[in-house]
């Protein structure tokens, strides 16, 4: 293999070109035109641009024009998409994956339940979609065939719920993935997700690369993962790992692939989820913990990908691999896990990850991630901007370097789930591994209260005017004649009282240790604090501990302003009206559009002026009004 | 407190400090309950306005703190008028250096008295002669009724405040306007006269007739909201230009006004990167004695004021008893005229030469002035130190480059007028807490009066006992040792306030800083009696 196309973007398709140049593999990226200068872009040998990265044609046309013997589709996208595995092998090139064939077979959760028990591996109890719900025993788990990510899934808890739950997923599934397709099971409650990891050569050779335990989930998305896992006894763990391995066997797995299994954290049990045909996010706690003898190297999956498709045989066997420490990653996402995990999207003004980006594991911290400072996030993708893996000799000890790292992970200019990432990472219930995987559904964060963060910005912002300001008598240091100088009031959400004389922010006492770079370093209380901040013009960003707090400066001829004094809404000119949107007696919100009229041109719309209720809607639609026409009365209400 | 010198100058810095606390307060100068019935309204304090209007840190160089001090009642007497119910004063809104005019509404309704009309004014010619916009927060009853004659018809009363406003605004001078309280009578021209105003809904009011007035002219009865609130004039009379909701919204907006306000481009002269002196203000209290009659060398002042302590003496070694130099004050290059003993032929006529220098040179003039006067006697009079004065003293008056003074001691007599006193417009007067000011020594008056006396007694035949004449000169002494104040003077708005020596340099800047905003015209004199 000379040359790799890489069919992915951001952080993945960076860690692919990373063990593709070691191995001096030549690199192409696609791209669309939004990732024109995709930092994967810039750093392949060589880039094409497609119309989408779903676009099966022009992906396998990218390999053939660019000169590429070989596809590597990283995770989502075309990834487990077996017609594109069928284009690439049509178009006489490698695939860095398995079969087209077995990606049919293992793709469908049906038919991949079906290969498993033949494996005789274990399967969750299940019933046919016909059955007597009466018969079942609940709660069991509706889910779609060729589902994924939470969707076309329901729990049903009593036989009454089953057939409007079934009505739903399968509304859904069908919206998601146009196959209506469900299967039932027995629903565990408290189930950890654990997942192994396979490798398999075209000669036959199948190992694995031990679990992962994957339970800390919201809505069924990944939040931290880790290896090994964590609550399983060796006995479970030669259950999963050998039927993995024969499950891989029976089905002629080639590459890398991962068996999930559902474990019973009441019973014990594991039962055969799915399989996924692809490298997983969290590959990198694989990699930070499975060494290789003799050399006691850890693997590098990708490596191991390129040389499988290669058609060379796996470069260890079973016998060579163990397990040296422990590792955990934490998926930092582009989304408010305190407004209902709402993708964010924005300029990330200022990244600082802990390490630098794919430069190996240093001070037990990997970083794999795509975004840089001002690297404009939208909404187009998927909202994972890196992945930070903390990796030590024992789990306390990579949970602990996780905290820290993620303490040191700062992104500002939009919001992010670090802080949250952190929070879970120093709980109680992650360190004592109490997590299963709807335990965040059940326990919802709470978000984190501001005033330290405002007291580090306002601190901050005064600091660094004083120091770029050329010294002057007007300097603003507060001076007052003959009396102390007075406090620097800096207006953010609130009022603050900066009195860098005395020390003091309102009521908090504040040392300054030193200001660069961005970093502010305080103690605040006694307590020290090294805390990211952005001061711009219309406001403040602070990344303090993973979190970022972003405090917006009063817009005054924006923001509030003044309600009218009585609700009367008159025609601001003679026209016609357009639309009449409110009747009388409905309760409106400051700002609702009452009603639209048309005059000079201009399409005006008629605002409620303050939360009310209206009680007189005069116009008509049609009706031609003069100047000052009374349209609508609101009553604010009390 | 010891009696030796320095713990003298301390203790005068004490006492200034001690009364500037008391009218500055926690905000305002009114007694607790004006205050708190101020702030129950939701209003914020007139000084607490003044910080949240001013850029975040900005300094603020307040004009005639201790304005009205005594003359309405004594101090915390409920007569009393602190500050006379106005503060006013520099500072930077918005990155540009404007004057602050604002009501104080919990010193008698924020009504004008003789001193606050005196003190308004003066913070207008502040602006006028250095090209400064005004702010005014208007929170005011208008004129104070019972001294209406000292308010009202003259010509520098109540009226002159608008006709500096239409003039100002006429050279290119921003007048803006927040009305945050009531703004009745010739008080609502502070807004209606200014080019761009602001009123706080469901607080302020504006108009010329309040209801009881109404009521009582046309029988009408209307509320204050309805007769001139805030929607009133956003909405129907366009009176105001903008609504804000609340004292803190006012100021916002006002802010955003300033920041359409163009900044100056250039200084009319060039301002380099200031350096600290070698010397810490604080030390002056050190080197400079209490009593002013107590010599000492005014350069220790001189090189605790200017940058890097550097100060390039002209004529040294002749009319040594006038120091005149140019150093740079925070980078401005400033030309110092000092007294460092009384005013002779030579030291008059190397002043004179001095002055002329800076005005053709375009660099501001700083006068140390501590002067007991010219010199007197046969032999000066015969040698005509009288058109030697006069050449100081027109070379003074008809500077064209900004003046500032500060009286670190005396000023008596001719000494005052030779040293830019009040009379020869100074942009800036500032007087230190040691400072004395009156035409002559109390001990000189008295004697003088009880000589003429005396003369006149005699010359019928009579006799005075010295007895009688002591009797005679004591309240002579009170008198000037009474009006010599500078508590006195201050009081009157015969300065721009009493400042603490250590504070002079700083002072100096911001005087200097916002003089840099006018241009400098072509000096012309009138004629120097050779």
């Amino acid at each position: 293999m000379k040359t790799l196309l890489i069919a992915n973007r951001g952080e993945i398709a960076l860690r692919v070109i990373g063990s593709a140049r070691a191995l001096g593999i030549r690199t192409v990226a696609i791209h669309t035109d939004l990732d024109a200068t995709a930092p994967h872009v810039r750093e392949a040998d060589h880039a094409v641009r497609v119309e989408a990265y779903l676009d099966i044609d022009a992906v396998v046309q990218a390999a053939k024009d660019s000169g590429a013997e070989a596809i590597h589709p990283g995770y989502g996208f075309l990834s487990e998409r077996a017609e594109f595995a069928r284009a690439v092998e049509q178009a006489g090139l490698t695939l860095v994956g398995p079969s087209a064939d077995v990606m049919d077979r293992m793709g469908r959760k049906d038919a991949a339940r079906e290969v498993a028990i033949a494996a005789g591996v274990p399967v969750v109890p299940s019933y046919g979609i016909d059955d007597d719900p009466a018969s079942m025993n609940y709660p069991i788990l509706v889910k779609a065939a060729a589902g994924g990510g939470g969707k076309g899934m329901r729990i049903v808890r009593a036989a009454d719920e089953f057939e409007a739950a079934v009505a739903a997923a399968k509304r859904e599934a069908a919206k998601s993935f146009g196959d209506d397709t469900m299967l039932i099971e027995k629903y565990v409650e408290r189930g950890r997700h654990i997942e192994v990891q396979v490798m398999a050569d075209s000669h036959g050779n199948v190992v694995h690369l031990f679990e992962r335990d994957c339970s800390t989930q919201r809505r069924h998305q990944k939040v931290l993962e880790e290896a090994p896992a964590p609550t399983i006894d060796e006995a479970t763990r030669a259950l999963i790992t050998g039927a993995s391995v024969a499950l891989s066997k029976q089905v002629g797995y080639v590459n890398a692939g991962t068996v999930e299994f559902l474990l019973d954290a009441d019973t014990g049990e594991a039962y055969f989820l799915e399989m996924n045909t692809r490298l997983q996010v969290e590959h990198p706690v694989t990699e930070s913990v499975v060494a290789c003898t003799p050399s006691g190297d850890k693997v590098d999956l990708v490596a191991v990908q390129l040389a499988v498709a290669s058609g060379e045989e796996l470069p260890f066997t079973q016998d060579d691999l163990w397990l040296d420490g422990h590792a955990i990653e934490a998926r930092v996402y582009a989304e408010d896990p305190y407004s209902g995990f709402l993708p964010q999207a924005g300029n990330a003004t200022l990244v600082r990850w802990p390490v630098p980006p794919f430069e190996g594991t240093r001070d037990g911290m990997r970083v794999d991630a795509a975004l840089e400072s001002n690297q404009v996030v939208s909404t187009s993708f998927d909202p994972m901007l890196g992945k930070v893996i903390a990796v030590g000799k024992d789990r306390e000890e990579a949970r602990r370097q996780l905290v820290t790292a993620l303490e040191r992970t700062s992104i500002l200019g939009l919001t992010t789930n670090t802080g949250f990432l952190r929070e879970i990472a120093e709980s109680d219930a992650f360190r004592d591994a109490e997590i299963d995987s709807a335990w965040l559904d059940r326990h919802p964060p709470t978000a984190p209260d501001p005033s330290l963060a405002r007291t580090i910005a306002a601190w901050t912002d005064v600091a660094i005017a004083r120091l770029v300001e050329r010294p002057g008598p007007l300097m603003a240091d507060g001076w007052r004649d003959g009396g102390p100088a007075v406090p620097t009031l800096v207006e953010l959400d609130q009022v603050v009282r900066v009195d860098r004389a005395a020390g003091l922010v309102d009521d908090t006492r504040v040392v300054e240790r030193s200001m660069a770079d961005h970093v502010a370093s305080l103690r605040v209380d006694g307590q020290r604090i090294d805390a990211v901040v952005n001061a711009q013009e219309h406001g403040i960003d602070v990344a303090l501990r993973g979190q970022r707090f972003n405090f917006e400066r009063p817009d005054v001829f924006g923001d509030h302003g003044p309600v009218v004094g009585d609700g009367t809404l008159l025609a601001p000119m003679p026209g016609t009206v357009l639309a009449v949107n409110a009747t009388s007696g409905q309760e409106v919100k400051e700002g609702d559009v009452l009603g639209t009229m048309e005059a000079m041109k201009m399409e005006l719309a008629l605002k409620a002026p303050f939360d009310g209720t209206v009680v007189a809607v005069h116009p008509k639609v049609g009706e031609q009004v003069p100047l000052g026409a009374v349209l609508f009365e609101v009553e604010a209400s009390a | 407190m010891t009696d030796t010198e320095s713990g003298g100058l301390r203790a005068a810095v004490d006492e200034l400090r001690d009364r500037l606390a008391a009218v500055r307060n926690d905000g305002a100068g009114g007694n607790e309950a004006a205050r708190t019935k101020h702030t129950d309204r939701g209003k914020l304090l007139v000084r607490e306005r003044v910080n949240r209007l001013l850029d975040p840190g900005s300094p603020f160089l307040e004009f005639s703190a201790l304005a009205a001090t005594g003359m309405y009642g004594k101090e915390g007497d409920e007569n009393a008028v602190p500050s006379a119910g106005i503060v006013t004063g520099l500072g930077q809104v918005s990155g540009r250096t404007c004057v602050i005019i604002a009501n104080d509404a919990t010193v008698k309704g924020g009504t004008y008295y003789p001193m606050t009309v005196k003190k308004h004014l003066r913070a207008q010619e502040i602006a006028r002669a250095n090209k400064l916009p005004v702010i005014s927060l208007v929170d005011s009853g208008g004129a104070f009724l019972p001294m209406q004659d000292d308010v009202f018809p003259d010509k520098e009363h109540f009226g002159r405040i608008f006709f500096n406003q239409a003039n100002m605004s006429g050279e290119g001078i921003p007048q803006i306007a927040s009305v945050m309280g009531s703004c009745t009578a010739g008080g609502a021209y502070v807004p209606a006269m200014s080019d761009e105003t602001v009123i706080v809904k469901n607080q302020a009011t504006i108009f010329l007739g309040g209801p009881p007035l109404v009521k009582a002219a046309t029988g009408e009865v209307v509320t204050a909201e309805d007769l001139g609130g805030g929607d009133v004039h956003a909405r129907k009379s366009g009176v105001v230009d903008h609504l804000a909701n609340d004292d803190a919204h006012a100021l916002a907006i006002v802010r955003g006004i300033i920041e359409t306000v163009p900044r100056p481009t250039s200084t009319p002269w060039e301002v380099l990167e200031p350096e600290e002196p070698h010397e810490a203000p604080e030390t002056l209290y050190d080197v400079v004695p209490s009593d002013t009659r107590t010599p000492y060398d005014v350069r220790e002042v001189i090189r605790r004021v200017v940058d890097a302590s550097r100060f390039t003496e002209f004529k040294q070694y002749y009319g040594e008893t006038l120091v005149c130099g140019f150093a740079r004050i925070w980078g401005h290059p400033v030309g110092i005229v000092a007294n460092n003993g009384i005013l002779f032929s030579e030291s008059s006529l190397k002043g004179a030469h001095f002055i002329e220098l800076c005005n053709q040179r375009k660099i501001p003039l700083v006068f140390l002035q501590n002067i007991t006067g010219f010199m007197v006697g046969r032999e000066y009079e015969n040698r005509g130190i009288a058109k030697d004065g006069a050449k100081l003293v027109t070379a003074v008056a008809c500077s064209v480059v900004p003046k500032f003074t500060v009286v670190i001691g005396g000023s008596f007599g001719a000494g005052n007028y030779g040293m830019c006193g009040r009379a020869y417009d100074p942009r800036f007067l500032w007087m230190w807490p040691n400072a004395r000011i009156s035409v002559m020594g109390g001990e000189q008056a008295a004697s003088v009066l009880a000589t003429v006396k005396r003369d006149g007694i005699e010359a019928k035949g009579g006799e005075w006992s010295a007895d009688e004449e002591e009797q005679f000169k004591a309240p002579i002494r009170d008198q000037y040792e009474a009006q010599g104040s500078p508590y006195y003077s201050t009081a009157r708005i015969w300065d721009d306030g009493v400042i603490d020596p250590a504070d002079t340099r700083r002072v100096l800047g911001l005087g200097l800083a916002a003089a840099a905003h006018a241009p400098v015209p072509e000096p012309s004199y009138g004629i120097f009696r050779m």
